[in-house]
């Protein structure tokens, strides 16, 4: 089960990076993998794999002492499948065969570093240490030929940095999701859409409105017309700073927009620059209801209702009004 | 490299196919993902040129893919005719232009409703309209 | 398929079901002028709720039906646009100017009757 959700969720980070084949081609390409050195790792293929626990542990065991890496290893369900993950990962290193799946591998150790928060700076700082001591094996192993246990290493570095790039670049990817969520996140905030009486909706527009927030504006203001079944809706613009040809046509579309299904909108805190840019635009004014301020639109909005504001009696202590 | 799979050819003759294409179109919309005010953009641009192909060409076809590109997906319209072909493109896509009977809005107001708009036309040939809309 | 026609008093409703064709439209249009007049009709509810696309076309031939009852004596409002067509709409362009709208047949019916007592639509 979280065998297959994890499948699919690292499946979804490849297409959302572009991953395809084509692409992945081309980072072997530019890490200079070449079928030379398929068969140079191969040529250490058992050496690796026969210690594959040692070169895990030296990961570990490096990150241990660091804070930076508590949150990954406090946590014993998530440090136990890091460590698998990564076992799985030298294994697959020294396979020769460096496709789609392999790919994934890779994202996957990478969603839960970045799940975890583990900072870059820590997890290169233990992939080197790891780097070195299976450095330091091949090279003894290769005493006697120095030169040719270079190379071996070499060509299983390539890959090493293949690596590094999809890790960095997952990493880097997942972090860039979460301010685009946020970003979304700030964009719908702020474009409330609140109900003052009975079928009478304000809009207050804050800030710049580009292209995006106007579809987000007017999609909102849409769905909360047909779900207060809003007559009049009062649009605020008092916290527009500047009007272009460009944002005063999505505004006119949004008003239009809210006539088509039947609303009246009054527009509000028009301030003089803005009027005048309007009128040098050369924008239609006579399509828009305009009223000075809010008081006044709010007003007018009551007046369209049928409603009549009439200043109640007061009743409370040091009120003007005494009995005879 | 995009990736067009191809999900259904709709014949366009009369006005009943006008409405089996936008039918067709939303239905492949919902499946690739798309929200529901997307899918009726989506359905009211096949509206448009299918009725261009019925008023100015008379028969055509319609094919609808979902199509992936550089990890996003999409849907895909293909407009084709062999009618008379548009004399002036850049006549036609501007605002308020029209030569049929209608308000002047089809072909620019179409290309405001996707994300990518091709119009290649020749004269006495016919008409091919590609539009393009993403996910975001 | 024909759009069926309610007569309410003095207003009548034609509630548009389906996606309809232009042959349908244009019945539904000279079905309305005839019936506006032989009943002296003096409002027309076009109901679009189920309509899930307004094309170039369908609005255009709104709009001639609205301008067709007025000339004969009535006034038209269209009820039940709804969200997302009215977002497509304006996104390709299209409005429905000098044309009442309401939000659906309750709304429609009571602006048309305050129309009928004060003798002009409000339009917004």
């Amino acid at each position: 089960m979280g065998q297959l959700a994890n499948q699919t969720s690292t499946q979804l980070l490849a297409k959302d990076m572009g991953l395809t084949p084509q692409s992945i081609e081309r980072r072997r390409k530019i890490v200079g993998l070449e079928a030379q050195d398929l068969v140079r790792i191969d040529a250490i293929k058992e050496l690796v794999s026969g210690h594959v626990d040692e070169f895990t542990t030296l990961f570990f065991d490096y990150l241990s002492p660091l804070d930076e890496a508590r949150p990954m290893l406090s946590n014993r369900t998530i440090a136990d499948r890091a460590r698998k993950l990564k076992r799985e990962h030298l294994l697959a290193m020294v396979q020769s065969d460096y496709g789609t799946a392999y790919v994934e591998q890779r994202l996957e150790l990478a969603l839960l570093y970045s799940k975890v928060g583990l900072d870059l700076r820590v997890f290169l700082a233990a992939f080197h240490h790891l780097l070195k001591g299976i450095g330091a094996m091949v090279m003894k192993h290769h005493e006697h030929a120095p030169l040719e246990g270079f190379a071996h290493f070499m060509s299983l570095k390539k890959v090493a940095f293949f690596d590094l790039g999809l890790i960095v670049d997952a990493i880097v990817f997942e972090r860039e999701r979460i301010i685009r969520q946020q970003q979304d996140a700030i964009r719908e905030l702020s474009t409330p859409v609140l109900q003052i009486r009975e079928r009478l909706l304000l809009l207050p527009i804050i800030g710049v409105i580009d292209t995006h927030r106007a579809r987000l504006i007017t999609d909102s203001l849409l769905k909360s017309i047909r779900a207060a079944r809003a007559k009049v809706v009062v649009m605020d613009i008092t916290g527009v700073a500047t009007i272009d040809s460009k944002v005063a046509n999505h505004l006119i579309q949004t008003i239009t927009a809210a006539r088509l299904m039947g609303a009246s909108v009054i527009i509000t805190g028009l301030s003089s620059d803005v009027a005048q840019s309007l009128v040098a635009l050369g924008i239609d004014l006579a399509k828009l209801n305009t009223v000075g301020d809010l008081q006044g639109g709010m007003e007018e909005a009551e007046n369209l209702l049928g409603y009549r504001v009439v200043p109640g009696e007061r009743t409370t202590n040091g009120a003007p009004e005494t009995h005879a | 490299m995009m990736v067009v799979s191809t999900e259904t050819s709709i014949a366009v003759e009369c006005e009943q196919d006008i409405v089996t294409a936008r039918q067709k179109g939303r239905e492949l919309a919902a499946l690739v993902g798309f929200s529901h005010t997307d899918q009726t953009l989506l359905a009211t641009a096949i509206s448009e040129v299918a009725r261009n192909i019925v008023n100015y060409a008379g028969i055509g076809t319609i094919v609808l893919s979902s199509v992936e590109d550089q990890g996003r997906s999409g849907i895909m319209i293909v407009a084709q005719d062999h009618g008379p072909g548009i004399a002036d493109i850049e006549l036609a896509m501007r605002d308020g232009f029209s030569t049929g009977n209608s308000l002047g809005v089809g072909l620019p107001g179409t290309k405001r409703l996707v994300d990518d708009f091709e119009l290649t036309s020749t004269l006495g040939v016919g008409t091919t309209v590609t539009l393009k809309k993403w996910l975001r | 398929m024909p759009v069926p026609i309610l007569k309410q008093g003095e207003i009548l409703v034609a509630s548009i079901q389906a996606a309809l064709s232009d042959v349908d439209l244009a019945a539904l249009r000279d079905d309305l002028a005839d019936r506006v007049g032989r009943l002296r009709s003096r409002g027309v509810v076009i109901d679009v709720t189920a309509l899930d696309v307004l094309d170039s076309f369908a609005t255009r031939t709104i709009r001639g039906i609205a301008y067709t009852a007025r000339l004969r004596g009535a006034n038209t409002v269209v009820v039940g646009i709804q969200p997302d067509v009215a977002f497509a709409m304006v996104q390709l362009g299209l409005s429905l100017d000098g044309i009442a709208t309401a939000l659906d047949l309750e709304d429609g019916l009571e602006l048309l009757l305050r129309t009928r007592n004060d003798g002009r639509v409000h339009r917004n």
